[in-house]
This record gives structure tokens, sequence and C-alpha cells, in this order.
């Protein structure tokens, strides 16, 4: 096999994680909500699933226990951001900081424990092809996140849910001022946010790397809220930002086993300086900030 | 008493620790009632696997010959730098004696440690610095990856190997490269390929790498210093060889095993300790291999065939008594210039400062 073959097989596995933390943090950004804590929510996720499923619950409780887990720290946040208008930026590090600690205490008696991953899925036909066909050969998660993700774009972009929550994340007082509960909304969307970093986590310990160990989301959910940035709050960009910082991961590794020098640490650096020169060209141009930034994000709603 | 403390609960274990403190700071003399303190400082978890658990593991053996005179602390999860200077420095404040800094980055602090604090004794894993109270210790495992590389290339259909490394550091560098050579011996066209990961524990990052490897070719990899079993489960699940260092994990991989590079610290440190109670602690270079007991060769897989098995044993049974070493020349460097000549042993200061590869292994050095 072909280290080009190897990169699309596994890349959009590699992306998942990335992708479902990410766009719940993308639903929390639009309701203006700026949650730093999503490293700590993925690795609690991940310490409560890789848990349940070594304690036999399966691999769908898992999942449920994991999403709950994150959920959790996600309204510990909500409560101290939205009930108690604390700094965002400040309050997310601390949940984060908190979640990993919790994870550590949690995961300590499942150190280094194995579980068995889930199978592949192939399509009939299409995964038969040379060179492409291993992008036809994933796991039941990558599947649902790739059904998922388009869902999620036209409930944001063609529901009255999603101009609801875009509205509060626009301009929280009118909406508040034509009757939507703002903070209500904002709760809901951080929860949301929570429980697909949950989700992200538990798919990153019992099914993409099916073993438990202290700091194995290893930064992965900074990527994730660098993804958000990256793709300026649209789920089609954040989706291909993924799928991106997934096959250079990948591609750094790939380079290695053919010989080719390339800089590891470079290329491991690399979604934060893209994620920068986004950041940059947004920014200069006050149209582009208009059109791509969310105008409330990080500022607490008091009526 | 064995307490098992990290980052965290560090901090909120520090009063008992300062009661603690006023009864070992007063002698250096061990017994139940002033206990000499031993202080374990490691940068991942202390887990069942891995080079944190085989350094725990044999303090744990020579605190059982002391019972309460001995007292073991263990602090994990460390990241190697100022905050590692620090917990080192209130370990010691704390009546700490004995400190093993159980990584190579944490060797400009210990050492400051070692020169401010001329009765704590302090023992440096990998690094290179030595002091009249601090020795650096490493294990060759070149030793014992050099009987590996020999099964591996007698189990390898395709010619390739593959290593899922940390960092491109002389002692990675050359346990791969006695690796290849020990390989050589049963297959002199062997390849063998890296992938340097760039981070001592990336889990994800491993398993990633290992796929890599074996969409490559490769069908025998070498774990080497993982500390979990990412890159063995992952060979197990995709059906190809796998063996790593320190301590066993075969029960994460019980058909394609190929065997462990153990490590077994505790007659070193038991050595150590003894020296510090008695006084007559010199530091010096620790370059501990299979005839000091340290490297051993466990849980080889049945798979290997006989005739190579006695190769192999042979050749054990020769680096035990000296008579041969891995690191004996001819030794052609991978871009073809001359890197031992016919007849020259390397020496263990060489060895240890390795920074190429032989030829064989086709993944360039990250420059």
């Amino acid at each position: 096999m072909i280290a080009i073959e190897f990169i699309l097989a596994g890349m959009l596995a590699a992306a998942t994680p990335f992708l479902l933390a990410a766009l719940g943090e993308l639903v929390a950004e639009r309701s203006g909500v700026l949650n730093l804590g999503v490293e700590g929510m993925m690795a609690l996720g991940a310490s409560v699933g890789f848990i349940t499923v070594y304690s036999g619950g399966g691999h769908v409780m898992g999942f449920v226990f994991g999403a709950l887990s994150g959920m959790a720290l996600a309204l510990v946040f909500a409560f101290v951001t939205l009930g108690l208008h604390t700094n965002q930026v400040a309050s997310g590090l601390a949940i984060g900081i908190m979640g990993l600690g919790l994870s550590a205490y949690f995961g300590k008696p499942f150190e280094s424990f194995t579980v068995t991953g889930l199978g592949k899925i192939a399509i009939p036909g299409l995964s038969d092809f040379p060179v492409i066909g291993g992008l036809f050969r994933q796991d039941i998660v990558v599947w649902l996140s790739l059904i998922f993700t388009p869902a999620l774009w036209y409930v944001l972009k063609h529901t009255k849910l999603g101009l609801l929550l875009r509205a509060v994340g626009e301009n929280p007082h009118a909406a508040s001022a034509i009757g939507y509960p703002v903070i209500l909304i904002r709760l809901s969307a951080v929860a949301f946010g929570g429980l697909m970093a949950g989700i992200a986590g538990a798919y990153a310990s019992t099914i993409y790397t099916p073993l438990w160990a202290d700091g194995m989301i290893a930064g992965r959910g900074w990527i994730a809220v660098a993804l958000v940035v990256f793709g300026t709050w649209m789920v089609g960009r954040v989706f291909l930002g993924a799928c991106l910082f997934g096959a250079v991961s990948l591609g750094g590794i790939a380079a290695q086993t053919v010989g080719l020098a390339v800089p590891s640490q470079l290329l491991a650096s690399m979604p934060y300086i893209v994620t920068i020169v986004v950041l940059g060209i947004i920014s200069s141009n006050r149209r582009l900030v208009k059109l791509n930034g969310i105008a409330s994000l990080g500022e607490p709603f008091e009526k | 008493m064995t307490t098992t403390l990290n980052r965290r609960n560090f901090i909120a274990g520090a009063s008992v620790a300062t009661m603690v403190a006023t009864l070992g700071a007063r002698a250096q003399a061990a017994t139940p009632d002033d206990p000499l303190i031993v202080t374990l400082v490691i940068p991942s978890p202390v887990a069942d696997v891995g080079w944190g658990h085989a350094l725990f593991e044999a303090l744990e053996t020579v605190k059982a010959d002391y019972g309460d005179a001995m007292q073991l602390s263990v602090i994990e999860n460390i990241f190697e730098g100022p905050d590692a200077d620090r917990i080192m420095n209130k370990a010691v404040a704390d009546g700490t004696k004995f400190l093993v800094a159980g990584s190579f980055g944490y060797q400009n602090g210990a050492m400051q440690i070692a020169r401010r604090n001329p009765d704590v004794t302090v023992l440096h894993a990998s690094g290179f610095m030595v002091a009249p109270n601090f020795s650096p210790f490493a294990a060759q495992y070149s030793q014992g990856t050099y009987l590996m590389g020999m099964a591996a290339a007698a189990l390898s259909e395709t010619g390739k190997l593959g290593s899922v490394s940390a960092f491109a550091i002389p002692e990675l560098i050359t346990s791969i490269n006695a690796f290849t050579l020990g390989a050589q011996q049963i297959n002199p066209d062997i390849e063998v390929s890296i992938v340097w990961l760039n981070s001592w524990f990336d889990p994800a990052k491993a398993q990633e790498a290992t796929e890599a490897l074996v969409a490559q070719g490769c069908d025998v990899l070498f774990s080497n210093a993982q500390d979990t079993p990412s890159v063995v489960a992952k060979a197990e699940e995709l059906g190809v060889y796998s063996f790593n260092l320190n301590s066993s994990m075969k029960a994460y991989a019980p058909n394609t095993y190929l065997g462990c590079v153990l490590t077994d610290w505790s007659p070193f440190f038991r050595e150590s300790i003894e020296a510090h109670l008695a006084g007559t602690f010199e530091g010096a270079n620790a370059f501990l291999g299979v005839s000091d007991g340290v490297v051993k060769v466990v849980d080889w897989s049945p798979d290997i065939p006989e005739d190579v098995m006695a190769r192999i044993m042979e050749v054990e049974a020769a680096i035990a008594d000296g008579s041969f070493a891995p690191f004996t020349g001819p030794i052609i460097k991978a871009d073809g210039s001359e890197g031992v000549a016919d007849g020259v042993t390397m020496t263990d200061e060489e060895v240890i400062g390795m920074d190429w590869h032989v030829q064989g292994v086709t993944t360039p050095l990250p420059s």
C-alpha cells in the first residue's frame, strides 16, 4: 500500500474526534458562548466512555455515558458563565483543566488497559477501488458523523432553530426583546457542545485508539477549538478543515515511513499556524469580520 | 508506606510531607522511626506497563528489603521543565535524601539539587552529567534489541521491519541501530523504517504510526520507548509481530508478541541505596546491561525457529560474558561512510552519544 492510500484510508477516522468536538463548539460559539474547555470535556468523555466499555457496558453505553459526562462538565461551565456572569475565557480554561484532572482521577485504576474497537463497514463496490477504496471502509461512528455533518448544516442554515441560535449569538438583546429566552438557548447550545466533545472523547478512547492512558487526548481538544475559527464558524469549512488536519497528521507519519525527511515538529504545529493566519486574514478586513465573526462571542448577557 | 502522588494532589499532601520532613532531615540512618525517604519523579503516569512502571517496581522491590525504614513516594506526570525543578526541590525540602529523576529532561534541575544538597543522592535517567552525589543511569537496551533483531528478521516475510519511536535522541537511535545489526545477522538485506513521533506520550499517534508502517509492508514492529501498549495492541490487531522495552506487554498481544527487552533496575537501585546509607556513594556513569542483570529478554515468541533461537541464546551468552558487543566493526553508516572499522568495538561513550543510523535504516534522521 502506498502512502497516499494510507492517508486516504485513515484521514476520516483521524478527523472524526476533531470534527465532532469542533461541531459542538461551533454550535456553542454560534450562540455567543466561547467554551475553551473542549480539551477537558473530551478527556472526561474519553475516560468515562472507556471505563463504561471496559466494565462491559458496550460501545453504545460508552458513548452515552461519555456524552453525558462531557455535558455535565459543560453545564458547570454554563452555570458559572451564564448564571454568574463570570469571564468565559477564564472559566473555560478552568473547566478544561478540571476535566483533565477528573479524567485522570477516574481513569487511574484503568491506566493502560485496552478494549476491542469496532469493525469497519465497507460500501460494497466503492471500497474495492484501488487507491481511494480505503475511503469507503470506515467504522460506524465515521459514517454517522458524515450523515450528522450535513444535517447540522441544514439545521443551522434552514430551520427556525438555527436562525434563533444565530440571532442569539449576533444580537442577544434584540432576541431577548422580541421574547426569546436567550439564557436558555445559550445553555442548550453549551450543553450540546459538551455532549459532542464527550462523544468525540469516547470515540478516541473506545474506537480510534481503544485504550485508556492519562493525557491521551494530547491537545486534540485545542485543535477542535482552532478548527472552529479556521472554518470561520461554517459547518462545511470546519468539516474540510478537520479532514485537512487529519490528513496532515497522517501525512507526517506516512512521509517518514517512505523515507522522506520532513520536519514533523513543524507539521504538528500546522493546525495552529493556519488558524493564526486565518484569524489574521479575517480581522484585517472589517467586512470579513462582519460576515464571519459572531458579534456577541464571549460577552456575558444581562437583561 | 507507599504514596502515589501526582501534580494535583501533591500540594494537598504537602502538609503531611512537611511533618515527615522534620523526621527525615536529621540523619542519614534508616530506621522505622527515621526512614530514608526515596522519591521517584517521572513524566508519565505509573501504569501496569512501561518505563515508569519499571522504575517504580524496582524501587518497590528494594523497599521490601528495608520495610518501614524506607519510605517511597512517587510523583508522576511531571512535565520536563521548570515545574519539574520546583517539584524536585520541594521533595528535597520535605526530606527526600534519595531522588530518582526518571527522565532526561530533568537533568539540569536535578544537577542543581545535587550541587546544593551534598547529603542528597540523585540518580538521573539517560543523562550524561556526573557529580560526586549524582549518577546518570541508562540501560544498554542495544544488547537486548540486537537479539530481538535476529528474531524479527527470522520471522519477517517482507524483509521490512518498523519502529515507532519517541524522539531521535542517541539512546533510542542506539536501540534501533542494534536492532538493525542483529536483523542483518539473519537477513543481510533487511530494511528498517522508523516513525519518530516527537512525543513521549501520544497513544493515538503511535497507533496511526503503527498502521502507516504496516501499510508500507513492515511485518515486525519495535515499540521504542512507548509507555502505553498502543503499538503492541495495534500490531496484534493487524496481525504483525511486535516487541517493546522495559516491561512485558504480552497480555496485550497474546498471539503476535515477539518478546520484551526487560529492564530490572532493582540490582542497581539496591546497590546505590546501600552505598548512600553507608556514605560510600560515588557518582559515576552507570551504563548497565545484560551482565549487570539489568537488561533481560523475556517472553520470547514460540514462533521463532529453533535454529535461530539457539543462535540468539549463543549471542546472549557471549554478550553476558563480555566476549561479544553488538557495536563491533565493520559497521557502515546509513550514508555509506564507515561507522566503525573492522574489528573495533565502540566504547560506552561512543555508544551513548550515537547520532547516526547504520546502513539498513531507510528513514533519514530528523534534522
